[in-house]
């Protein structure tokens, strides 16, 4: 859906651009204003959203905007727009989206998927009426999310600091020629179908806006920072994407591990072992690590936070692991 | 005029009410104050980690298929003891705010699992209003590295993709109970350990109350 966005219009570029200035400029000073050491959580924050601050202000902004111009737009096209329309409209730029869904799986080597993706466009747009329909579904064939961040991720290139485009939304770095690729694979960024090219990407970008109500209403209702609700959210999903739902367990066996070095009473020995058996499902297979630094048992004498974060170290390393095994 | 706010989330998700379902169905477990007292009651003797997830599942499916007759608050009565004997509470509690949690006086502690459970509560309560046709599916099974269960299952709704649904569950005791669910590769856990954990540094332990008491007012007056 995010690169739905930005297929259609690629003047939304140039915020990109802009944004990219802004946050280099504004990301150096931020970095050097916390004194005291970091908790474990903290270095991982940030590492991942080093620019915070800039990128709060971002949301702060996107989020008036949306709400007094995107959402009263999209409103109005809910109302008007009779439900069997708003699925056309939506059918409709969903199966252009799958040209750029089968692309990006041959080139992740997703042969098969490859090959079932292509049979899904070929049959929606000849029997699903260039796209209105998607009959394709009912086949059993129903859509993959790929897009070219996915594939610069199985490709090697790391994800980069999280940043929130004014008037876009969230991102990674890795997102940004992601979204050039997607935009240029999509036919609505030349061609209007037998209307304006300017009427057809608005009509895209109320599309995706209608679409995204219950989310974001959802959102709304259940975060208390939505903020950290949405690159959160944001985050886990895109990585589950990129390594097609195979990724699990790794965060839930740390937080259990530091539950139990938080716990009242607990003044036993604490099993600190986490390799002795795949924390993954059972598609994936771990590498053994025989070269992962082991961790001293003498929990009282060293430091609970040093010891967290050696085993979040081990888990993050491994997760890298198995991140290559999956596209290998 | 291309403004999108929530653009990372239009990402997230093909269709509202799919992510509804499903971020709610994460977003609903948490802490009782009343775990103490009502376990003792309600506890689940001897079932595998794989039947705790079943069985909550059906609950939760029930209480969807009388949701119209019950009433926010009938949902929220039902919703109580299902989400209560089957989920580690006072762990996920403890989890949520991470070392903060060794800050905190008797007091605090107790201010916080109350109105988390409370706010768990209620947001099933007020998502899971209705019932369309959805159903769960067990997939697999697998241990963890610490002595854990993730049990695999799947959210098939009747009119959009299926959803895969992993919870992590760890003994206590003598029973297993459910510590995160994971929803289409989203930890709640994770996730909420994040808001959580950003809302005691940034506003202090008061401010974190007052939202949480917010949400359960927003929730029980829609």
């Amino acid at each position: 859906m995010l690169s739905l966005l930005f297929k259609k219009d690629r003047s939304k570029l140039f915020f990109v651009s802009v944004f990219l200035i802004l946050f280099f400029l504004s990301g150096c000073a931020s970095h050097h204003s916390i004194d005291s050491e970091p908790s474990v959580v903290e270095v991982n924050e940030q590492e991942i959203d080093p620019f915070e601050g800039v990128n709060r202000k971002v949301y702060s902004f996107n989020k008036v905007v949306d709400e007094y111009v995107a959402k009263p737009i999209s409103d109005a096209y809910i109302w008007v727009t009779p439900k069997i329309v708003q699925t056309g409209v939506s059918n409709f730029f969903n199966n252009l989206s799958d040209i750029n869904v089968f692309l990006n799986d041959f080139m992740q080597g997703k042969l098969r998927q490859g090959g079932l993706d292509t049979g899904r466009f070929l049959v929606n747009s000849t029997l699903g009426l260039g796209g209105l329909f998607d009959v394709a579904t009912g086949f059993g064939l129903q859509q993959n999310e790929e897009d070219f961040a996915q594939t610069l991720a199985v490709w090697g290139v790391p994800q980069g600091p999280y940043l929130m485009i004014p008037v876009l939304g969230p991102m990674t770095s890795r997102g940004i020629p992601g979204a050039v690729f997607d935009a240029a694979a999509n036919p609505t960024s030349y061609i209007g179908f037998g209307v304006p090219l300017q009427f057809l990407q608005m009509l895209q970008v109320i599309n995706a806006r209608a679409n995204a109500e219950g989310d974001l209403k959802f959102i709304n209702e259940a975060a208390l920072d939505p903020y950290i609700f949405t690159r959160e959210a944001f985050l886990q999903y895109r990585k589950n994407l990129i390594a097609d739902g195979e990724l699990s367990g790794n965060e839930d066996d740390f937080f259990d591990l530091e539950d139990d070095f938080y716990e009242e009473d607990q003044n036993e020995s604490i099993n600190l072992d986490i390799d002795n058996k795949p924390v993954v499902s059972k598609e994936v297979k771990v590498n053994s690590a025989p070269t992962l630094p082991v961790i001293s048992p003498q929990v009282e004498e060293v430091d609970i936070d040093e010891q967290i974060r050696q085993v979040r170290l081990r888990l993050k390393l491994r997760s890298t692991r198995v991140e290559n095994t999956v596209f290998e | 005029m291309y403004v999108e706010i929530g653009e990372g989330v239009l990402n997230l998700f093909k269709t509202g009410k799919l992510i509804i379902v499903f971020f709610i169905l994460f977003f609903g477990f948490n802490i009782s104050l009343f775990a103490e007292t009502s376990s003792e009651l309600n506890v689940q003797k001897n079932l595998s980690a794989k039947e705790v997830v079943l069985t909550f599942q059906n609950e939760l499916l029930d209480i969807m298929k009388q949701g119209k007759k019950l009433g926010f608050k009938g949902r929220y009565e039902k919703f109580e003891p299902a989400i209560v004997k089957s989920h580690d509470l006072e762990k996920v509690a403890r989890i949520v705010v991470g070392k903060e949690w060794k800050g905190f006086s008797e007091e605090q502690k107790q201010k916080l699992t109350e109105v988390f459970s409370r706010l768990s509560i209620a947001s099933y309560a007020h998502n899971f209003k209705e019932f369309s046709g959805e159903s769960f599916e067990f997939l697999s099974e697998d241990k963890t590295a610490r002595g854990g269960f993730i049990i695999y299952t799947v959210f098939i709704l009747p009119d959009d993709k299926d959803v895969k649904f992993d919870y992590m569950l760890k003994k206590k005791s003598d029973n297993w109970m459910i510590i995160n669910v994971i929803a289409a590769g989203v930890s709640d856990l994770a996730l909420k350990r994040s808001e959580y954990t950003s809302i005691l540094k940034r506003e202090g332990f008061e401010a974190l109350i007052a939202k949480i008491t917010e949400k359960i007012d927003n929730y029980t007056n829609q």
